[in-house]
């Protein structure tokens, strides 16, 4: 696998565009879950796939190989999210304070009620991931939605893996007091 | 019970970046700690709700366009405009900055020197030719030119202009 990715970058250092489409195969999804679980804006997240992947093709050639694809996708992805979001992000719409009451739903399944709540809910979310700073939401992103390990994070992020935890534990800390009511009643179902 | 509480360790616990040791002695603790488990249950919540949405959206996306419109991007970025085109041949500052306009300008003196003689050289023409006789008669008037250089020597037959108003006799 490895080899195959050597290969890959290889190919795609000189210009051949096929090896570029293996790897967009490759990772694609990946991006886009990060740049949507940043933004929650699918349009938005579209672009920055496309983006990221037009700057590896272009910059592909400074790839020394000192880490991995995916890290270097990765760092891709979450500085042109972070700068589409310093650059065209609207504040968060409205505050979250004083509204509590209803149950997450598990998906829009269960009825036009739950699909209503479950939108609701959704927005409440995205809305409070606005209110965090963006290398918390950004270290939140990678670990909840795509997974990644602390060292991953910090590889992706420059940062270390202290700085990691840190931005881990105060955007956790900050989610959960903005969804007050929202997380503490899924959790004591 | 509570003093043994430590929300660095669950939340790497929660993270999976503890080592054995450190799971063991978490998991001892859970059994019995309300509140970690509460803290735990938190931040099970906050994970659902974060990556909920974006499992539902990415299962429905299928990205093969996003790839089309990369393509296009990269093949139209690869191809300048003309004009770019047309200033790259025009610009002489690469050569200028290399410094070999020097021997450039100097082959072209060289190759203008070497022509100039034959660039310069007379061509023949008819004016070469010379009148070295010249014959007036009443019907008719000769006039013998002699090219110097070729030997070439051209007779005319003039007829005499009495001749063309005179009646014929």
């Amino acid at each position: 696998m490895e080899r195959d990715e050597a290969e890959l970058i290889s190919r795609c250092q000189k210009g051949n565009q096929e090896a570029l489409k293996q790897i967009f195969d490759l990772y694609n999804k990946k991006v886009y879950r990060i740049a949507y679980g940043v933004l929650r804006h699918r349009e938005e997240a579209l672009d920055i796939v496309q983006e990221v992947f037009i700057k590896l093709f272009r910059s592909i050639k400074n790839f020394k190989g000192e880490s991995r694809l995916s890290t270097y996708l990765y760092r891709m992805a979450v500085n042109t999210a972070i700068d589409h979001m310093r650059k065209i992000r609207k504040p968060a719409l409205s505050s979250l304070e004083g509204e509590e009451g209803f149950q997450p739903a598990e998906g829009p399944e269960k009825g036009p009620d739950r699909i209503f709540l479950y939108k609701e809910l959704e927005e409440k979310v995205n809305e409070a991931l606005g209110k965090i700073p963006a290398d918390q939401r950004m270290a939140l992103v990678l670990r909840e939605v795509e997974g990644l390990s602390y060292q991953e994070i910090a590889d992706s992020m420059k940062c270390s893996i202290g700085t990691v935890m840190s931005r881990l534990h105060y955007g956790r800390k900050k989610m959960q007091d903005l969804l007050k009511g929202y997380v503490t009643q899924e959790t004591e179902e | 019970m509570k003093e043994s509480c430590s929300g660095e360790l669950l939340e790497r616990f929660f993270d999976g970046e503890v080592t054995e040791g450190e799971r063991s002695l978490v998991e001892g603790h859970l059994s019995y700690c309300r509140t970690c488990q509460h803290a735990l249950k938190s931040m099970e919540g906050l994970r659902h709700l974060i990556k909920a949405p974006v499992d539902e959206v990415d299962e429905k996306e299928n990205l093969y366009w996003v790839w089309q419109r990369i393509e296009r991007e990269i093949q139209s970025r690869e191809k300048p405009p003309w004009k770019e085109i047309v200033w790259h041949w025009l610009d002489v500052t690469s050569m200028l900055r290399k410094r070999v306009w020097v021997p450039a300008a100097a082959a072209i003196v060289a190759i203008l020197l070497a022509l100039a003689p034959s660039l310069l050289k007379k061509t023949p023409s008819s004016s070469d030719l010379s009148v070295v006789e010249y014959v007036e008669s009443q019907s008719y008037n000769v006039m013998v030119y002699e090219s110097e250089k070729e030997n070439v020597t051209v007779i005319w037959l003039l007829e005499s202009p009495e001749m063309e108003g005179a009646p014929q006799s």
